[in-house]
C-alpha cells in the first residue's frame, strides 16, 4: 500500500511539470496579445511596448517559462495583467468555492447514479432498466450550461425558490450557502451522473452474474441484501475509477457553470484568464485544476487498493 | 471685449445655477443675484426651471439606510486615478475620490471640491477656491497642496497616465494659499472644466501618497463612499463616508458593485433581486426588466455611438464617394429595430448627439437609407455594376452582441446597393491583435461611450490623424485644423460653429460611417428614489439617491 502511494506521488511531479510546459506553450500560441487585450480599444504602440516590457513579455519564451516556474515553485504566481494584484492569494480564496461545488456535484451524481444503476442492473432487460437507460442517455446528452439556464428560469425567476446566483461562504451562513450551491451542483451533477450510472449498471450486471452472488442467492439471502451488501462493493471498483475521472471533469466543468451562477471560484478565473489573455491568471488557475484532477486520481487508486487488495499491483495506471 | 464680458456674465450665471442645483442657494437668493447681473427675472426663472430633473421633483423625503447592489460586467483595472485606464475603474474612483468640478446629469460641469472659480479673459488661467474643511477618508484636510500634487503626478513625464492629452496643456499648478489653487495653461483648452470633472483628475492625499501608500490597493479620497474591499472578478464594497462634505449625503449605508461578466447572468441577477441596480442591461433583456414587478427601467441617450470603419487606405474605400455610398446604403432604422430593439437613435449626420451643445442639425442620410443614391455614387466612383468580386472582409468582434446583431443587416443593406462583403467574426483579444490594431480589414464596426461628453471627445479620437482609434487611417489637414481650432476656440459659440464645420466635412469625406447611438439602459429597484442617470454613463449622482423602506 505504501509503495502504491509512493509510486503515485513519484508520477505526480513529472506529470505536473509536463502539464505546465504544455499549458505555457498553449497559452502563448493562442492568437491574441495580452497587451492589446489589457489596454483595449485605444492602445497606442508605445503603450503596448511599455506593457510588454513591464510584464517581461518581450523576452524569449523559454526564459519566460523558467522565470515563471522558479517563482511558482516559491509560491509566487505573478500578478494579474488586468488588475495588477497577485494571483496566488486569489487562488487560495477561490479554491474552497470550486472544491465545494465539485464535491456537491459529485454527491448529486452519485446519489443519482448508484441506486438507479443498481436498480437497472437488477431488472436487466426489463422495463425499469429500459427507462433508466433512456433517462441516462438524455441526461448525458444535455449540456450543463443549458440545464443551468433552465434551472435558473424555473426555480429562480419563475418560482423564486432559490437565488439566481451569488456566493455566501459556508462559515457565514450554511443555509444560504446551500441554497446558492444547489442549482449549480444539480446542473453539473445531473449531467455527470449519466456516465456514472451506465458504469454502475454495467459493473453491477457483471457482478450479479458472478458465482459468489449465485451462491449467496442459493443460500437463501434476501435479494436486497445480495444487491446492496454483496454485489455493490465489487461493482464499485470500476465505478470509482471512472468516478475519479468524472470528478476531474467536474472540476473542469465548473468553468462555465461558475460564471453562470456568479460563483467566485477557480473556473471563473480560467474563463476571465482566457478572455483577457491574462497569462498569469490563466496558468495558475488551469494548473490548480490539473493538481485537483491528479490528486483525485491518486486518492482513487489508493481507495481502490483498500476496496480490493488485488488491485494494488495488477493495475498500474498513469 | 464685449464678447468676453458677456462670456464672463454667462460663466457667473452658470455658477449660480450650479449652486442652486446643489442646494447651496435658495430660489430667492438665486433670482436676486441674477438680477444684480442684469439678467431679466423671466430668463433667470427659465434657467432653473429648465432643469426638469432637479432633486426637488422626486417624491418623499430622503431616507438613510440600505445597501445599493449594482451589477457590472467588467473588472476594474486599478483604483489609483493615475493608473485606472478603464471605465470600470472610473465608476469606483468617482465614488471614493472627488474632483474640482463635477458633471451634472446632462454633463454640464459644476464646482465640486471647488467652491467657486474664476477664469481670466484670455482663458489661460483658472483659479479655484476650495471648499474648507473637506476631509480625506483617513482624516486629513484637503488643501491646495493636495490639488497641486495630484495634477503634478498626472503630468509627470513617466506617469503612464492614459489620459495624458487632458493635462498636456497645463503649464503649471500653484497652491496660492491653503484654499486657492491656480492653473496656468499653455493654450486655451475648451474642455478644461470638463477635464477637471473627469475621474482621472481626482484629488489624492499628498502626504499619504508621499509616504508610500498604494492607492491601487486601498484608494483614499474625499468622496461620498469609503472603499472597503475588492475581490477580483467578484465584488467591490464601499461604506458611507459620514464626513462627506455634502452634509447628510450619501444616503445608502453601503454599496456593493458585483462583477458579473456574463450579460445574461447580469440581467438574471437583477430580475431575481441578487442586485438592485444595473446600467448595463442588454437591449434584448430590457423589456423583461421593464415588465418586472418591483423594478424600474430607465432609458437615456448618452454618447454610446456605433460606427462603421472603412479602410481609407485600401481600394475601394480609399474613394470618399464609395464611403458615402456605403452610408447611403444603410437602413439605420432597421439597425435600431433589429439589433437594439428600438432602444437607439439613428445617426443621420455627425456623431455629436442632439442633447449636446456641439450637435449640428445635419440630415445627410435618411433613417431608411437610399439605395438608389448609393448606386449612383458608386457609378460616379467608377463602379456602375456595384462592387463584386473584390475581397471585402467585414470582420467583427464576437464579444460585442450589438455589433454582431448589426453585422448581417449591414451586409444585406450593402448587398442591395451592390457591395458584396464577406462577414467574419473573431473573439476580442484576437480581434484587437489581428484586425483592429493592424487595420487589417475592409469594413469593421466598433462602439464606445464617451466619458467626457465634450464635443472634442466625441470627434477628435475618430477623425484626427494618428489617433489610436483612427484605425481606418483617415488623415486630412483640413479636418485636423478644424478639430484643433474647435478645441481651443475662446467661446462656446465659436466652438459650436467649428464643430458644425467639422461635422459637415466628416459627411463629405465620410472616413467612418456613423450608425446609431445606443441608449443607456438602466434597471433598478423601484425603491430607489431620486436617482438621476447621467449621460456619461457615470454614477456620481448615486450620492443623491436613497432607498425607500
Amino acid at each position: 500500500m505504501l509503495r502504491l502511494v509512493a509510486l503515485r506521488l513519484a508520477a505526480f511531479v513529472p506529470t505536473l511539470l509536463a502539464t505546465s510546459v504544455i499549458l505555457f506553450v498553449a497559452v502563448n500560441v493562442v492568437p491574441g496579445s495580452a497587451a492589446k487585450a489589457a489596454l483595449g480599444i485605444d492602445a497606442t504602440p508605445q503603450a503596448i511596448a511599455r506593457f510588454e516590457h513591464d510584464q517581461g513579455l518581450d523576452r524569449p519564451l523559454h526564459v519566460q517559462y523558467l522565470d515563471w516556474l522558479g517563482k511558482a515553485l516559491r509560491g509566487d504566481f505573478g500578478t494579474s495583467f488586468q488588475n495588477h494584484l497577485p494571483v496566488g492569494p486569489e487562488l487560495l480564496t477561490r479554491l474552497p468555492v470550486t472544491l465545494e461545488l465539485a464535491i456537491l456535484a459529485f454527491i448529486v451524481a452519485n446519489v443519482i447514479a448508484v441506486p438507479l444503476g443498481a436498480a437497472a442492473a437488477r431488472s436487466h432487460r426489463h422495463r425499469t432498466d429500459q427507462v433508466v437507460t433512456l433517462v441516462a442517455t438524455v441526461m448525458g446528452a444535455v449540456p450543463n450550461f443549458w440545464l443551468a439556464t433552465l434551472l435558473i428560469l424555473t426555480f429562480a425567476l419563475k418560482l423564486g425558490l432559490f437565488p439566481a446566483g451569488g456566493f455566501v461562504s459556508m462559515a457565514e451562513s450554511p443555509l444560504r450557502n446551500l441554497s446558492l450551491m444547489i442549482m449549480p451542483a444539480l446542473s453539473l451533477g445531473i449531467v455527470s451522473s449519466a456516465l456514472l450510472l451506465r458504469i454502475m449498471r454495467a459493473g453491477m450486471i457483471e457482478v450479479l452474474a458472478s458465482d459468489y452472488i449465485r451462491t449467496a442467492v442459493a443460500k437463501g439471502a434476501p435479494a436486497p441484501r445480495v444487491v446492496w451488501h454483496h454485489a455493490l462493493r465489487n461493482a464499485l471498483i470500476p465505478f470509482l475509477t471512472v468516478g475519479a475521472v468524472e470528478f476531474g471533469w467536474l472540476f473542469g466543468g465548473v468553468v462555465i457553470i461558475e460564471d453562470i451562477f456568479l460563483l467566485p471560484g477557480i473556473g471563473q478565473l480560467v474563463l476571465v484568464g482566457i478572455i483577457n489573455r491574462d497569462y498569469p491568471v490563466l496558468l495558475a488557475s488551469t494548473l490548480t485544476v490539473t493538481v485537483a484532477v491528479l490528486t483525485a486520481n491518486m486518492l482513487v487508486d489508493v481507495l481502490a487498493g483498500i476496496l480490493d487488495p488485488r488491485e494494488v499491483f495488477v493495475r498500474p495506471r498513469t | 471685449m464685449r464678447q468676453s464680458a458677456r462670456a464672463a456674465q454667462q460663466r457667473v450665471v452658470g455658477q449660480l445655477v450650479d449652486a442652486f442645483r446643489q442646494g447651496e442657494m435658495s430660489r430667492r437668493a438665486f433670482l436676486r443675484r441674477c438680477g444684480a447681473l442684469g439678467v431679466s427675472l423671466a430668463s433667470a426663472q427659465s434657467l432653473i426651471g429648465a432643469d426638469t430633473r432637479t432633486p426637488a421633483a422626486a417624491a418623499g423625503a430622503p431616507r438613510r439606510g440600505g445597501i445599493l447592489k449594482a451589477a457590472f460586467s467588467a473588472d476594474p483595472a486599478g483604483f489609483d486615478p493615475v493608473r485606472g485606464p478603464s471605465g470600470m475603474s472610473h465608476v469606483v474612483i468617482e465614488q471614493v475620490y472627488s474632483t474640482l468640478m463635477a458633471l451634472d446629469p446632462d454633463a454640464k460641469p459644476y464646482p465640486e471640491l471647488a467652491q467657486s472659480y474664476t477664469i481670466t479673459d484670455d482663458g489661460l488661467t483658472y483659479t479655484f477656491n476650495l471648499r474648507k474643511g473637506v476631509k480625506f477618508h483617513h482624516g486629513d484636510e484637503l488643501t491646495a497642496e493636495d490639488v497641486k500634487f495630484s495634477f503634478d503626478r498626472l503630468r509627470a513625464p513617466k506617469s503612464g497616465y492614459s489620459y495624458g492629452a487632458q493635462v498636456e496643456t497645463i503649464k503649471s499648478v500653484d497652491a496660492v494659499d491653503r484654499y486657492t489653487v491656480r492653473f496656468r495653461l499653455s493654450k486655451v483648452t475648451g474642455p478644461f472644466l470638463i477635464y477637471m470633472a473627469f475621474p482621472g483628475s481626482s484629488i489624492v492625499p499628498k502626504k499619504l501618497v508621499d509616504g508610500g501608500h498604494d492607492l491601487n490597493a486601498k484608494p483614499i479620497g474625499t468622496g461620498p463612499f469609503k472603499f472597503v474591499s475588492y475581490e477580483p472578478r467578484s465584488a467591490i464594497k464601499f461604506q458611507r463616508n459620514p464626513e462627506y462634505f455634502e452634509t447628510g449625503k450619501p444616503y445608502f449605508d453601503a454599496m456593493e458593485y458585483r462583477i458579473i461578466s456574463d450579460i445574461t447572468a447580469l440581467t438574471n441577477a437583477l430580475l431575481s433581486g441578487v442586485v438592485n441596480f444595473s446600467n448595463e442591461i442588454p437591449p434584448k433583456d430590457f423589456a423583461k426588466v421593464k415588465g418586472s414587478a418591483g423594478l424600474t427601467a430607465v432609458t437615456l441617450e448618452g454618447s454610446r455611438y456605433n460606427w462603421l470603419l472603412l479602410n481609407n487606405t485600401k481600394k475601394p474605400f480609399d474613394n470618399p464617394k464609395v464611403r458615402q455610398a456605403v452610408s447611403f446604403a444603410l437602413d439605420r432604422q432597421a439597425l435600431v429595430d433589429g439589433a437594439f430593439f428600438g432602444l437607439a437613435t439613428p445617426i443621420l449626420g455627425g456623431v455629436i448627439p442632439q442633447w449636446n451643445w456641439g450637435y449640428a442639425d445635419i440630415k445627410f442620410v435618411s433613417p431608411k437609407g437610399d439605395p438608389a443614391k448609393s448606386k449612383a455614387l458608386l457609378a460616379e466612383a467608377g463602379y456602375p455594376n456595384g462592387i463584386t468580386g473584390v475581397d471585402i472582409g467585414m470582420t467583427l468582434p464576437s464579444s460585442f452582441p450589438n455589433i454582431m446583431a448589426m453585422g448581417p443587416i449591414v451586409q444585406a443593406n450593402l448587398a442591395k446597393a451592390g457591395i458584396q462583403a464577406k462577414l467574419g467574426t473573431m473573439e476580442i483579444p484576437r480581434y484587437w491583435d489581428e484586425v483592429w490594431s493592424t487595420s487589417n480589414f475592409g469594413i469593421t464596426m466598433m462602439y464606445w461611450l464617451s466619458p467626457l461628453a465634450d464635443p472634442d471627445d466625441f470627434v477628435t479620437n475618430n477623425y484626427h490623424c494618428g489617433m489610436a482609434i483612427n484605425v481606418q487611417k483617415y488623415c486630412s489637414k483640413e479636418m485636423d485644423a478644424l478639430l484643433e481650432q474647435a478645441k481651443s476656440a475662446p467661446t462656446v459659440e465659436a466652438r459650436k460653429d467649428l464643430y458644425r464645420k467639422m461635422q459637415d466635412l466628416s459627411m463629405q469625406d465620410m472616413p467612418i460611417v456613423p450608425l446609431v447611438n445606443g441608449w443607456l439602459l438602466i434597471g433598478h429597484t423601484s425603491k430607489l428614489q431620486n436617482y438621476r442617470p447621467m449621460r456619461t454613463g457615470f454614477l456620481k449622482t448615486l450620492k443623491d439617491a436613497w432607498l425607500e423602506a
